[in-house]
């Protein structure tokens, strides 16, 4: 009988060992991660620095390279960049070039060596940027390159290796009297209109009433300092309302033309209306509502304090064509239906 | 017993630990997050300079000093999400390769982006496919004639009878010239001083931009065996 009871007890202990077993397990198993193969993530800040300086002075930076993927090699360098387009986007040149000087002050790390990060783990890269005597006024580009290493190759197998590198942006101004030389204009100021009809040398732009309007702005920069043009859009329509749209900041380099962007900007989901004319061509604004008649869209630009205010317009005619075609259609359907029950009868 | 089984299940709710963010105040163009969590900051001073920082940075500032001006991230905003860049696999395996039969293999880029401003990724390769022997795969030029693609260009490439090496993108931000998932270009190539070319691209605030690459590879029955190897460079650089 005490034999019996003893082992009632074992039993009883095995399965609450059992149970809580199974509930420990359970628990781990609820969390499931998503699993890669090896995988690279770096990040890299500041990813803009904006530098106005003397000739004959040097500054210290301090970037962070993190590792949040796999244990990964990265290498550190600096190279200059042009812009590649009207949309912010660059080029980056094979080799070093220009008159600005960069290494780095950490004690164990030179630009181009390698050092290993940890998964979780950073890296400060103390950049000093050097502005010898002898440099003229002008704008230098460059970015800091966090380059990984590729990984190792697969025996065997024909294979791809990918390698990232990450960058971020350095945009020296060297000014000796800290003047800089702002000469914009605004090289595009139009919408991209549905229909365009000329008439007596004039181009009327036209529009649906329900159509979303996309307007383009490209603002030249022909100085040879970079500038940040400030400002607004306006709409005015025929019965006096009015809608204003600010324009977002954006540096455009020297030389260079740039697409600027206002807001708030309507948007359009170009995954499932890829054949829209806003997604097939960059815009700044996108404007949407119900128009109706003709409506003047202007802007008013500036770059930064006493400099002076610039001017462009543009107008656009709205009206409800889909509407009137459809009543057409429907009424002319309908005086052919009229006609003839009437034959008919 | 009773006991045991709470302690068991505070045990496992421990585990779980889900993901905590800030308050993120949104519109299509902008994201402001709060807050402002700096690990240190300060001025600091010797004989040549002095310097302003916030260490962990979540704020940017302008600092002022005698003979220069800096200010770090874009315009005054920045983000507490940083510029990041992922590739989920960073070994595509095309496995054996057949003649006149695609291989195909699959890597995801992920861009994170909390700051105004625009990003852009390139791509481009080292060289082409190429075996120790040093016979090489031929970039796509994708079905030829008519769908004839470039570097900046994508065309169909679906005859079994077009031999090379390309890819093809789909998700967020993807260059718009990839129509379908039939739509290819081949890669620039740097040993030939060709420019990378841009992949994906975006002028609004972003997190986890995810964007498929599918590498393919189509040879001839003339193509000489072996073990053809190349490395594809994808650099993620946000704008000025």
């Amino acid at each position: 009988m005490k034999h019996k009871a003893c082992n009632k007890i074992q039993l009883n202990t095995f399965l609450k060992f059992f149970l809580a077993l199974f509930l420990i397990v359970s628990c781990f198993m609820f969390h499931v991660s998503l699993i890669y193969a090896q995988q690279i993530s770096i990040s890299i800040s500041p990813p803009l620095l904006d530098i106005l300086i003397k000739p004959g002075k040097s500054i210290l930076v301090a970037y962070r390279v993190e590792n949040f993927g796999d244990p990964t090699i990265v290498e550190s360098k600096v190279l200059p960049f042009i812009p590649k387009d009207n949309n912010g986007n660059i080029q980056i040149k094979d080799k070093f070039e220009g008159p600005i000087q960069f290494n780095l002050d950490n004690a164990n790390l030179k630009l181009g060596d390698s050092f290993f990060l940890k998964t979780h783990d950073s890296q400060q890269l103390l950049l000093r940027i050097n502005v010898p005597e002898d440099v003229s006024d002008g704008d230098y580009y460059y970015s800091l390159l966090a380059q990984t290493q590729p990984p190792p190759t697969i025996e065997g197998n024909s294979s791809s290796r990918a390698q990232a590198t990450i960058g971020s942006n350095i945009l020296v101004t060297v000014s000796g009297s800290g003047k800089v030389d702002i000469n914009g204009k605004v090289a595009l100021f139009d919408v991209l209109p549905h229909w365009k009809l000329n008439i007596f040398g004039r181009t009327l732009k036209l529009f649906d009433s329900n159509d979303k309007i996309p307007v383009v702005m490209i603002v030249e920069n022909k100085g040879a300092n970079r500038i940040l043009p400030q400002g607004e859009i306006v709409m005015k329509g025929n019965f006096g309302e009015t809608a204003h749209y600010d324009i977002l900041s954006q540096n455009i380099l020297a030389q260079s033309q740039r697409q600027i962007l206002a807001t708030p900007s309507a948007t359009i989901d170009c995954q499932n209306d890829s054949k829209e004319k806003v997604c097939l061509t960059p815009t700044s604004l996108i404007l949407s509502g119900f128009f109706i008649g003709r409506y003047l869209l202007s802007t008013t630009l500036n770059f930064g304090e006493g400099t002076p205010n610039i001017f462009a317009s543009t107008s656009f005619i709205a009206l409800p064509f889909k509407f009137i075609i459809s009543l057409f259609i429907i009424i002319s359907a309908a005086v052919l239906i009229i006609r003839k029950i009437r034959d008919n009868q | 017993m009773k006991f045991k089984i709470v302690f068991i299940l505070v045990l496992c709710s421990t585990f779980y630990v889900p993901q905590i963010f800030a308050l993120n105040m949104e519109s299509p163009r902008f994201r402001i997050q709060f807050s402002n969590l700096n690990t240190a900051s300060g001025t600091k001073s010797s004989e040549g300079y002095s310097l302003s920082d916030t260490v962990g940075q979540l704020a940017a500032g302008r600092f002022d000093s005698e003979g220069y001006v800096v200010k770090a991230g874009f315009q005054y905003l920045h983000s507490i999400i940083p510029f990041r860049f992922t590739i989920t696999d960073t070994t595509i395996d095309f496995g054996p390769i057949n003649p006149k039969t695609f291989s195909a293999a699959k890597t995801n880029l992920i861009v994170s982006f909390g700051s105004a401003g625009n990003y852009q990724v390139t791509a481009n390769e080292e060289g082409k496919l190429r075996s120790p022997s040093g016979n090489t795969i031929p970039d796509t030029t994708c079905n030829g004639k008519s769908d004839t693609c470039s570097e900046n260009v994508a065309k169909p490439w679906t005859s079994l009878i077009a031999y090379g090496f390309g890819y093809h993108l789909e998700g967020d931000d993807a260059a718009s010239d990839f129509i379908d998932s039939t739509y290819f270009r081949p890669f620039p190539d740097s040993s030939k001083k060709k420019p990378p070319a841009v992949v994906m691209s975006n002028v609004n605030v972003g997190k986890n931009r995810t964007a498929t690459v599918t590498f393919k590879v189509n040879v001839s029955p003339d193509q000489v065996a072996g073990t053809y190897q190349t490395v594809i460079n994808f650099i993620a650089t946000p704008s000025f």
